[in-house]
């Protein structure tokens, strides 16, 4: 795990305003992340709460095959989410990929998809096409090199997020 | 064949350039070996037992003869002298040094090759039947949709890294020469009532620790929306595939857990969702433009008998030899389908040198209108040569020991390249292979055993198919020894089944008598016409079994 991040929002630095909160801390008044099972729980009292409310889906953790936690469970508290944070425990699972698109194309997420975790320069242009809007990434790394990351590779084939229409429609002006 | 636009161009170089950077923060040390290693893996670099290895795609196995200079080019100028043709329709160089790596892969943009995504747990390099175009009753030419699969999969940013790696075969006839059902996804291309094009998909066959045959999901997808269907079977593997376990990862593991019908809902649940907004429905002029490039090329009208040809067979018997195992019918009167074997008696099943595969490009450009395939069985095709030409390309092939007579015999075995390259194997695969071809050398023998295929894999991952192999050999590792276990019945094409294992496995030094024993059995119980396959179908494994263990 990378111990010092700062958080890339659309292109520039920003400051965090979230905290992650464990299930059992009690939620404050400013913008807090908590777990899919603790929203589930709490639905009800959370959406009388007077501050922004974001969710963390956790893959690599459950039962026996550890695949993760079902994005599509959010559909009834989407209204409630400022921002939804995934996270890669390692840069090799790539099961968050699919649950951005999903979030984004499916079930219309328009608020910040943020990515935590192991969340590496060579990953960071596959994920912004895939929706994520917000990184949080090694302290150390600067923003050009962000930067620089999402434009190594100028053309896509396939849409996507960021690109509804890949070269295979853009050839035909589409 | 298909040529880039300048949207493909810009593609492959922006590739070349960012795998230039991670090179060189590999080499200043920025990047970790751990973590340079799923980006060179995507670029087709291993590192091997004794040096890094360069994979090379060569999509659905077609090459120019441009193209196939360049392979020779580098064979000399980055490796020794030598490539090595893959199962997968590829070639690897076994030598290259890491730090020229760039400038190998900007040489081969030059000619439009790459070797993206020939490595890692992404969405390989697309493979197709090695007759695509020339042969008979093709109902479409399968490069066709294998172009399309190659530039949708290309650098797709939801399954670069997927549970594990993921194959796709595509075949477009009756005969299935792409082993489509031991791939993740196998295409079928058919032709429903209404006379409409489409395509069959078979999910989940795989070979390695477990294998499995695929199973059908669907008999029919429409052109414009087979990208669809195929992101919501990659979409589902992405989401509920295992990654606890590597050898529980492939997608063949979750159709198995899963179960079929199970499997072929979850499938057209997403394939619903995702084709809704139509955002991946095929244009139908993208599918005419990539058409276009499949077109048959201009073939001259010839008699279907040419008279060169026909006493060429009568005067030399060599040649007769070589037409009766190594060419096939074309689908165009007066030509054939030229059959390149790279398993000479004791060779190295695969190999080619720098100077066979310039030869090659030759009688590409000179008699085969351009064009050379790879099989998947590591040999090679010139797939549209005149008759009347055949014994001039033969002649030729024979001065470089490209025209021995064994295809589909005892002697073209396929082989992994197993202890003597591979960091993974158990047992060495070349030597035996060698070793076999050596016993079986003499042709007459051959020609009697008839159609045998034999396939090695060193190691239980199968790179050498050994569970499609009429007689599969598959190196085991049993305290420092090395053990081959074999198996019988296995088959790759339509009618795919998986070999049956004999029982205790052979030391090394009995391998070749087991074989031997095993083709004498057979001879010993064909019926008339009956082929090795077909005689182990109706006897099943006892005779067998009693011939090899009897003392």
């Amino acid at each position: 795990m990378l111990t010092k991040t700062h958080l890339i929002s659309n292109g520039a630095f920003i400051d965090d305003t979230w905290v992650l909160l464990d299930d059992e801390t009690p939620l404050g008044d400013t913008p807090a992340i908590i777990s899919m099972d603790r929203l589930k729980a709490e639905a009800d009292a959370l959406r009388s709460r007077n501050a922004k409310l974001g969710v963390v889906i956790r893959t690599n953790t459950l039962g026996k095959t550890k695949l993760g936690e079902d994005v599509r469970e959010l559909t009834p508290y989407l209204d409630m989410l400022s921002t939804i944070a995934i996270d890669f425990p390692v840069y090799r699972n790539g099961r968050g990929y699919s649950d951005a698109r999903i979030l984004r194309e499916e079930m219309g997420f328009e608020g910040e998809l943020r990515a935590i975790g192991e969340v590496l320069f060579d990953q960071w242009s596959f994920m912004a096409r895939c929706g994520f809007n917000s990184f949080e990434i090694d302290a150390s790394i600067p923003v050009e090199t962000f930067k620089e990351a999402l434009s190594e590779l100028s053309e896509a084939y396939q849409p996507a997020v960021d690109n509804q229409r890949g070269v295979l429609w853009r050839r035909h002006g589409l | 064949m298909y040529r880039y636009d300048e949207f493909d161009h810009k593609i492959v170089t922006d590739r070349v350039n960012q795998f230039r950077g991670q090179i060189n923060r590999r080499i200043s040390g920025e990047l970790s070996e751990d973590a340079f290693k799923p980006l060179r893996l995507m670029n087709g670099v291993y590192l091997q037992l004794h040096a890094y290895m360069l994979r090379v795609a060569i999509p659905y196995g077609t090459v120019s003869s441009k193209q196939m200079r360049m392979l020779a080019h580098i064979a000399r100028k980055y490796d020794r002298g030598y490539g090595h043709f893959t199962t997968r329709q590829n070639i690897q160089y076994n030598w290259p040094a890491l730090n020229r790596i760039p400038d190998l892969l900007e040489e081969l943009a030059s000619v439009e090759m790459h070797a993206i995504q020939t490595s890692g747990n992404c969405i390989r390099n697309v493979t197709a039947d090695q007759y695509a175009g020339a042969i008979a009753d093709e109902i479409e030419d399968p490069r066709i949709i294998s172009e399309i699969i190659r530039q949708w999969s290309t650098f797709h940013p939801e399954f670069s890294y997927l549970p594990r790696k993921f194959k796709i075969a595509v075949t477009g006839h009756k005969n299935d020469r792409a082993a489509i059902k031991l791939h993740d996804i196998g295409i079928v291309i058919v032709r429903n009532d209404r006379g409409e094009t489409g395509y069959e998909v078979h999910v989940g066959g795989g070979q390695g620790r477990s294998p499995f045959i695929a199973k059908k999901l669907t008999n029919f997808v429409p052109a414009e929306k087979l990208l669809a269907y195929l992101e919501a079977v990659m979409r589902v593997y992405n989401m509920l595939g295992r990654r606890d376990n590597s050898y529980k990862a492939r997608i063949k593991i979750l159709v198995h857990e899963t179960g079929e019908t199970e499997m072929r809902r979850l499938v057209d649940e997403e394939f619903k969702r995702i084709d809704t907004s139509q955002m991946l429905s095929l244009p139908e002029a993208e599918l005419s433009r990539i058409s276009a490039y499949f077109a048959p090329p201009n073939y001259e009208t010839l008699p279907a008998q040419s008279k060169a040809f026909e006493a060429a067979k009568g005067s030399n018997a060599e040649f007769n030899h070589w037409v009766k195992t190594n060419l096939v019918p074309h689908k165009t009167p007066g030509y054939g389908i030229v059959n390149i074997s790279l398993k000479p008696i004791g060779g190295i099943p695969g190999d080619a040198t720098d100077v066979q595969m310039d030869v090659i490009a030759d009688l590409a450009q000179r008699y085969a209108l351009d064009e050379v395939r790879v099989t998947h069985e590591q040999n090679l095709v010139l797939p549209h040569v005149k008759l009347d030409e055949a014994k001039e390309v033969y002649d030729i092939l024979f001065a470089h020991d490209l025209a021995t007579p064994n295809i589909g015999l005892i002697s073209d075995s396929i082989a992994c390249p197993g202890l003597d390259y591979c960091n993974l194997a158990n047992a060495r695969s070349i030597p035996l292979a060698q070793e076999i071809s050596t016993h079986f050398a003499d042709l007459d023998k051959q020609y009697d055993i008839g159609e045998l295929k034999i396939k090695i894999s060193g190691c239980i991952n199968a790179c050498g198919h050994h569970h499609v192999g009429h007689i599969g050999i598959l190196g085991v590792d049993k305290k420092g020894t090395e053990f081959y276990q074999i198996s019988l019945g296995g088959s790759g094409d339509e009618q795919a089944s998986l070999g049956d294992i004999t029982g205790q496995a052979f030391t090394e030094d009995k391998v070749v008598d087991a074989v031997d024993t095993i083709v004498e059995t057979y001879l010993n119980l064909r019926q008339p016409e009956e082929r090795f396959l077909e005689t182990y179908r109706r006897v099943g494994m006892s005779p067998f079994k009693e011939q090899l263990y009897a003392d």
